[in-house]
């Protein structure tokens, strides 16, 4: 992917440059609001990544001429401002994501490669398939080789949302926003918990697993 | 009070008010007492007045018949001791007749008429010598000569003189009376005012435990004082709770950033291969606790300063539905036998979100104390007096009731659950969450035996 990262802060922005690269994605870097809202409306970026608070045009500001302008890659707002509130503000603006500071690297680059699948995958489709796991959306079944699986209707969104972004590293964090729709972090191993449970649904009784734990990230559906 | 200090008080609202409302007083006075005095003595002297037109009238009448003619008629008038007095001087200014002897005051020319105010000698019926007024009219005759006519005021002069000293002694003690009233009803709102400007002064010096007094009279300072009050005593808790948030981080974080510390320094000098590496992994989890802990630290005080949320009408049953769902595969994880109860319909003005995360704290902490083989009970009701109360019910170790209200403070963690992870900010934030819903965090005895009574966390909110 390519991908443009307006931050300010050279630090952080190398930092999401070396994150970014090192996952194989290339990254531009721009350090203020006008220059990066020019250099996003002209260069090809699969994916923006724009800081919330930049000098020059606020990060919100940009990405509202952007959208306006007829922009149409999807943006990642990286933010200090956490509160419920503040993401909403993120996504009125046309934000697709938002991401509060300080992030793990691995949510970083899990986020940003979301976003990718995102922008390419916008025909809406009727059925997912993973290996030998296939989902249909619309009659709301799942078999694997064939073999149907039952799902509670939260199992069954999650498995959605794993499918939807088969081979990539999805976090903990994401699935309670994703899945869930909760903006906080439970203190107890929930995410995991409801993981596993779905794992020994869908992996159990086959030899090769789909749902693999990525130690220190999250998890990656993959076949 | 001073002297000095009456321009001070002369500038209030109160003053100005009572100052009006004196004037007014003495205006209105005045025209009462104008009117009495109208219709009283002046009306006795209208009529005098009048009588003596006519006489005037009668002997001008006989005038036309020659200065002899009005000189028997003013002998026969004065003769008859009627109302009037009399005294005609002829040509010369020798008198003709009359009871006077002289003119109390000079003749006009021809042709002209004066009103004089004059005092005569008379005695009283029994004889003693008495000095009295009269009231005439002075007429010059085209002859030359003088007619005067005149009539006793000694009595009624003394009433218009009573009466009029009456209508300006009470107007003068009206006003003073009044004004007096005004100073004293306007040093007593001024005292009342100056009493809030003082607390006010003194809590912007620091002391926000002042409060301004409440006489309990009801009125509307008392109701200005109580406001006051409660905006202060809200004030106080905020800053006395960031207050003590400070040092509560500056306590809960100093340790973790020391482990830190001591880490990094330990793994830069390990000698092993895979030494320091090891050191940065641990480092970069004791930073996530510190993160989490600041995090929480920021959430709570933006729900305690109202600063977030969005509240609609919630059933907060489909709230707990979620948690039950997202909480009994981690209850069956731990062995812990898991009961959800709800009723319906039960709707609470609130933010889904801040409930969520209270609620999630509470089933966090049940699941984290009740050892294996417990119970947790999750149930929302309605209470007999209509509140919806969302309680967390489980069977660990409790919380002692001397502890309870001190749990519920920040970063309060006791003794046996210090080896737990957590920030101690779980319960905090469920209070804060209850009270920024207007309703309260509620903890008392779960689920457990008499030694080891459990614990049962209730959020209480108003229905709506």
């Amino acid at each position: 992917m390519r991908v443009i990262v307006i931050e300010d802060d050279s630090d952080a922005a190398s930092f999401v440059k070396r994150v970014l690269s090192e996952a194989g994605h290339a990254v531009d870097i721009c350090g203020d609001g006008e220059s990066g809202l020019n250099q996003a409306r002209t260069g090809d970026y699969d994916a923006l990544v724009v800081d919330r608070m930049l000098p020059g045009m606020d990060g919100l500001k940009l990405l509202k001429s952007y959208r306006d302008g007829g922009g149409r890659a999807p943006a990642l707002f990286l933010s200090a401002l956490g509160e419920v509130d503040h993401r909403v503000e993120g996504l009125q603006a046309g934000g697709d994501d938002y991401l509060v500071k300080p992030y793990a690297p691995s949510e970083l680059v899990a986020r940003v490669e979301a976003l990718g699948r995102r922008a390419t995958g916008d025909i809406p489709t009727t059925k997912l398939a993973v290996g030998g796991l296939e989902m249909d959306l619309l009659a709301r079944s799942v078999t694997r080789d064939g073999q149907k699986i039952d799902l509670q209707p939260r199992e069954f969104r999650l498995l959605e949302f794993l499918m939807r972004h088969a081979g990539q590293v999805v976090t903990r964090t994401m699935l309670l926003e994703k899945v869930w729709d909760y903006h906080f972090d439970p203190q107890t191993n929930v995410i995991d918990v409801h993981v596993s449970r779905l794992r020994g649904k869908i992996d159990k009784d086959f030899e090769r697993p789909l749902l693999h734990t990525v130690r220190g990230a999250g998890y990656r559906l993959e076949a | 009070m001073k002297i000095g200090r009456l321009p001070a008080l002369v500038r209030t609202t109160t003053f100005r008010l009572a100052l009006l409302h004196a004037s007014i007083f003495i205006l209105f006075t005045a025209s009462l007492l104008a009117y009495l005095y109208y219709e009283t003595a002046g009306h006795l002297d209208r009529q005098a007045g009048n009588e003596l037109n006519a006489e005037f009238q009668e002997l001008s009448a006989a005038y036309r018949g020659g200065f002899d003619r009005l000189n028997q008629s003013v002998i026969e008038r004065s003769s008859a001791r009627g109302k009037f007095f009399y005294l005609l001087l002829d040509g010369s200014g020798v008198k003709a007749s009359g009871d006077f002897d002289v003119l109390p005051a000079p003749a006009p020319t021809a042709g002209q008429v004066v009103d004089v105010n004059f005092d005569y000698d008379a005695r009283t019926p029994d004889g003693q010598p008495s000095r009295r007024s009269a009231q005439g009219r002075i007429s010059r005759l085209t002859d030359g000569g003088v007619l005067m006519v005149a009539y006793d005021v000694g009595e009624l002069g003394e009433m218009n003189r009573r009466i009029s000293d009456v209508v300006w002694r009470s107007a003068a003690v009206g006003f003073v009376l009044s004004l007096i009233g005004g100073v004293v009803i306007s040093r007593s709102a001024a005292q009342r005012a100056e009493q809030l400007a003082k607390t006010t002064e003194v809590v912007m010096a620091g002391d926000l435990s002042r409060r301004a007094p409440v006489f309990g009279s009801g009125d509307e300072f008392d109701r200005l004082s109580e406001q006051l009050n409660a905006m202060l005593a809200k004030l106080e808790r905020l800053v006395i709770s960031s207050r003590s948030a400070g040092d509560s981080i500056a306590h809960d974080l100093r340790s973790p950033l020391t482990r830190l510390r001591n880490r990094l320094e330990g793994g830069l000098r390990d000698t092993n291969a895979d030494g320091p590496r090891q050191a940065l992994a641990r480092s970069i989890d004791d930073v996530d606790g510190v993160l989490d802990t600041f995090n929480a630290v920021l959430r709570l005080s933006r729900v305690q300063a109202g600063a977030t949320g969005s509240f609609k009408r919630t059933d907060v049953v489909g709230i707990t539905n979620e948690l039950a769902e997202l909480y009994q595969p981690v209850c069956e994880e731990k062995q812990l036998s898991f009961e959800y109860a709800c009723e319906p319909d039960l709707y609470v003005l609130a933010d889904r979100d801040l409930i969520a995360q209270a609620m999630s704290n509470l089933m966090d902490n049940a699941v984290k104390y009740t050892p294996s083989g417990g119970d947790v009970r999750l149930k929302a009701r309605r209470a007999a007096n209509g509140d919806i109360e969302l309680s967390v019910a489980d069977s660990g170790p409790g919380i002692p009731a001397q502890d309870r209200e001190r749990v519920i403070e920040r970063f309060v963690r006791l003794e046996q659950s210090r080896s737990e992870p957590g920030s101690g900010l779980g319960l905090s934030l469920a209070s804060a969450v209850a009270e920024a819903h207007s309703g309260s965090l509620v903890l008392g005895d779960g689920l457990g035996l008499p030694g080891r009574p459990g614990l049962k966390a209730t959020l209480v909110l108003p229905a709506a």
